[in-house]
């Protein structure tokens, strides 16, 4: 036997309410996981560059800039590398299956933003070798059940083609990978040639410039610096990083990162009061033996470690299977819901297992440790 | 091991005071209690309720410290000791056994036993190995795994013994050892008690309320309003 076992020995000397217990942390973790995996996932905003600008009309998203706007960001000294891209909403075969496609140039995208999507050279001369082709994300490409080779269309439903149709047809190039997990892949690259060419209206013009700025520069300096150049002009622009977008685009709607902080805050602090109520009545009930302890030799360290380990080892328990679960769903969701059970997230999980399991336990360890033998004795 | 105590005292009692505060009433247990127990002796102590036994078992053990004067068991100044120390010296020092047994019950009997040996600097394996010969000598071998709520009254006390004396103490205290027994499993107690005094050298201070069990100490001890008023060696 060891002190460990001891705890343990302790902690399910009741076990439907150690059950229950490990059940309350448990579902408290899940929780955490599926949240945090969001906001580490390509729904959240964790995975967006700060380096990575878009440059978008300061009137709105849905406002085009004339594509003579691109030269003159170009030939700013700051700019690595830029490219256009008009983004074209739709859906497949119903209008709940929502798609986007991204019409850009090849060679520029992969230029600017080529390594986070994952867009080798193959793929992009697969790309090149007819107008309507297009490269799918590995998520969008997992969640439609689409393969190379596939022709699928896309209705659009904004972008009409010359002829009155809505629908876009593609033929399936390449399935791009993006860089790491958290990665944004539920989308599609279009030849911005093939769009532009056939759509009704806004020939010519684009929805942003995705700009690299060069080794040195900063980012926030570059775009200030861009939307001065065009502050005075017909198309005034307003230039963010991709995470700044990202997160202006989630507060459109809501705070999505204080809602769910406000989430896992509510159930983490009624778990901390369900299992501190619990522990204090489970360990007063062992008063009498805390005496017995004590007075074989345990000392008040002894004690304290002893009540901390009961309440390290039912959060132990039941948060790995909350986040074993939270794992198991974002693994069954696919990549629809963009959730990542990130290192990051584990990390962060496993720090709080430990700190949770040490404050729910400290309260009823001091008292433990505080109650003298003679009074120990007398709770019998 | 000599079966005869030695003439240096092993516990010694100087001028103990002790006293409780009972509803705003100072009551005094002791006052210039004097006591010498030499190593390796078996003593009773007997008494009517309220006399001083249990305050007197409590600052043997470390458990509660005197008001004024001086404790020494060994080489150790109990009165001058910190709880922690005095806890250190509990566990390495001493072993207890109580009158209602007060085995933890979700542990097995050889768990019970091993608890003390968790205090010391033992290994696992000879923890097990150490466990297994207390056992064997409380004549409980084979019954490691039994939980104490399948023991009866008089195994449980074995296992209380074992657990006692698994560390190997010097000092053996116990409170009414056989208070809770019929008087077959007290008599095995009893005699097992006086084994561990006779051919191990353990010093035994055993408060009871029985005269046939203190006739097994080699002196008794009589407490009365705090103080001893007799002394009778054994037979």
């Amino acid at each position: 036997m060891s002190f460990f076992r001891l705890a343990r020995r302790n902690a399910w000397r009741k076990p439907l309410r150690t059950l229950l217990l490990i059940f309350c942390v448990t579902v408290a973790f899940l929780i955490y996981g599926l949240t945090a995996s969001f906001l580490s996932g390509t729904q959240g905003t964790s995975a967006a560059s700060d380096d990575l600008l878009g440059v978008m009309s300061a009137a709105g998203r849905t406002q085009a800039l004339p594509m003579a706007a691109m030269t003159r960001i170009a030939a700013e000294p700051g700019v690595a590398s830029v490219a256009y891209t008009t983004r074209m909403r739709g859906y497949v075969t119903v209008e709940k299956n929502v798609v986007a496609v991204s019409a850009v140039d090849p060679a520029q995208i992969t230029k600017v933003n080529g390594k986070e999507l994952g867009l080798t050279p193959e793929l992009v001369s697969a790309l090149g070798e007819a107008r309507d082709r297009v490269l799918v994300g590995r998520a969008l490409a997992q969640a439609q059940g689409w393969s190379v080779g596939q022709r699928i269309t896309v209705t659009s439903f904004q972008t009409a083609r010359k002829d009155g149709s809505r629908d876009w047809r593609f033929d399936i190039a390449g399935i791009f990978e993006g860089e790491t997990a958290s990665t944004d892949t539920y989308f599609m690259l279009a030849n911005y040639d093939y769009i532009n060419t056939a759509r009704s209206r806004g020939t010519d013009t684009v929805d942003a410039f995705v700009v690299r700025p060069a080794p040195g520069t900063s980012a926030g300096a570059l775009a200030a610096h861009i939307d001065a150049i065009f502050a005075n002009s017909a198309t005034p622009t307003r230039t963010q990083s991709e995470k700044q977008f990202l997160e202006g685009f989630l507060r459109q709607y809501a705070d999505v990162g204080l809602i769910i902080n406000l989430v896992i805050g509510a159930a983490f602090v009624t778990l901390l009061m369900i299992v501190i109520n619990t522990m204090m009545f489970a360990v007063r009930e062992r008063t009498f033996e805390i005496g017995v302890l004590k007075t074989l030799g345990f000392s008040r360290k002894r004690i304290l470690i002893l009540v901390l380990g009961e309440t390290l080892f039912l959060f132990a328990l039941g948060g790995t299977l909350g986040l074993v679960l939270a794992k198991l769903a974002t693994v069954m969701t696919g990549p629809a819901l963009g959730l990542v059970f990130s290192t990051t997230v584990l990390a962060k999980a496993a720090s709080l297992i430990a700190a949770l399991g040490l404050v729910t336990g400290l309260i009823p360890a001091i008292n433990a440790m505080r109650t003298p033998i003679t009074t120990a004795f007398r709770a019998r | 091991m000599s079966d005869q105590p030695t003439d240096t005292p092993f516990i010694r009692f100087r001028h103990v005071k002790k006293g409780y505060r009972i509803g705003g009433e100072a009551i005094s247990i002791f006052d210039n209690l004097d006591l010498d127990i030499p190593r390796g002796d078996f003593v009773a102590v007997m008494g009517p309720s309220g006399s001083g036994k249990s305050t007197l078992l409590n600052m043997l053990a470390g458990v509660e410290s005197p008001d004024a004067g001086e404790i020494a068991i060994g080489a150790a100044r109990l009165d001058l000791m910190g709880e922690s120390a005095r806890s250190a010296w509990r566990a390495h020092n001493m072993g207890i056994v109580f009158q209602f047994y007060n085995l933890l019950p979700m542990l097995t009997a050889a768990e019970n036993v091993e608890l003390p040996l968790l205090l010391k600097p033992v290994s696992a394996k000879e923890r097990r190995i150490r466990v297994g010969k207390v056992l064997d000598l409380v004549g409980l071998a084979g019954r490691e795994r039994q939980y104490p709520g399948l023991m009866s009254g008089g195994q449980q006390q074995r296992v209380g013994i074992a657990r006692a004396i698994a560390a190997d103490p010097d000092l053996l205290l116990c409170d009414e050892p056989t208070g809770d027994l019929d008087r077959k499993s007290a008599d095995d107690v009893l005699a097992m008690l006086r084994l561990l005094n006779r051919e191990l050298g353990k010093t035994i201070v055993m408060v009871t309320h029985d005269p046939q069990a203190a006739r097994h100490a080699r002196r008794t001890l009589h407490l009365d309003k705090g103080r001893f008023t007799e002394e009778r060696e054994a037979a």
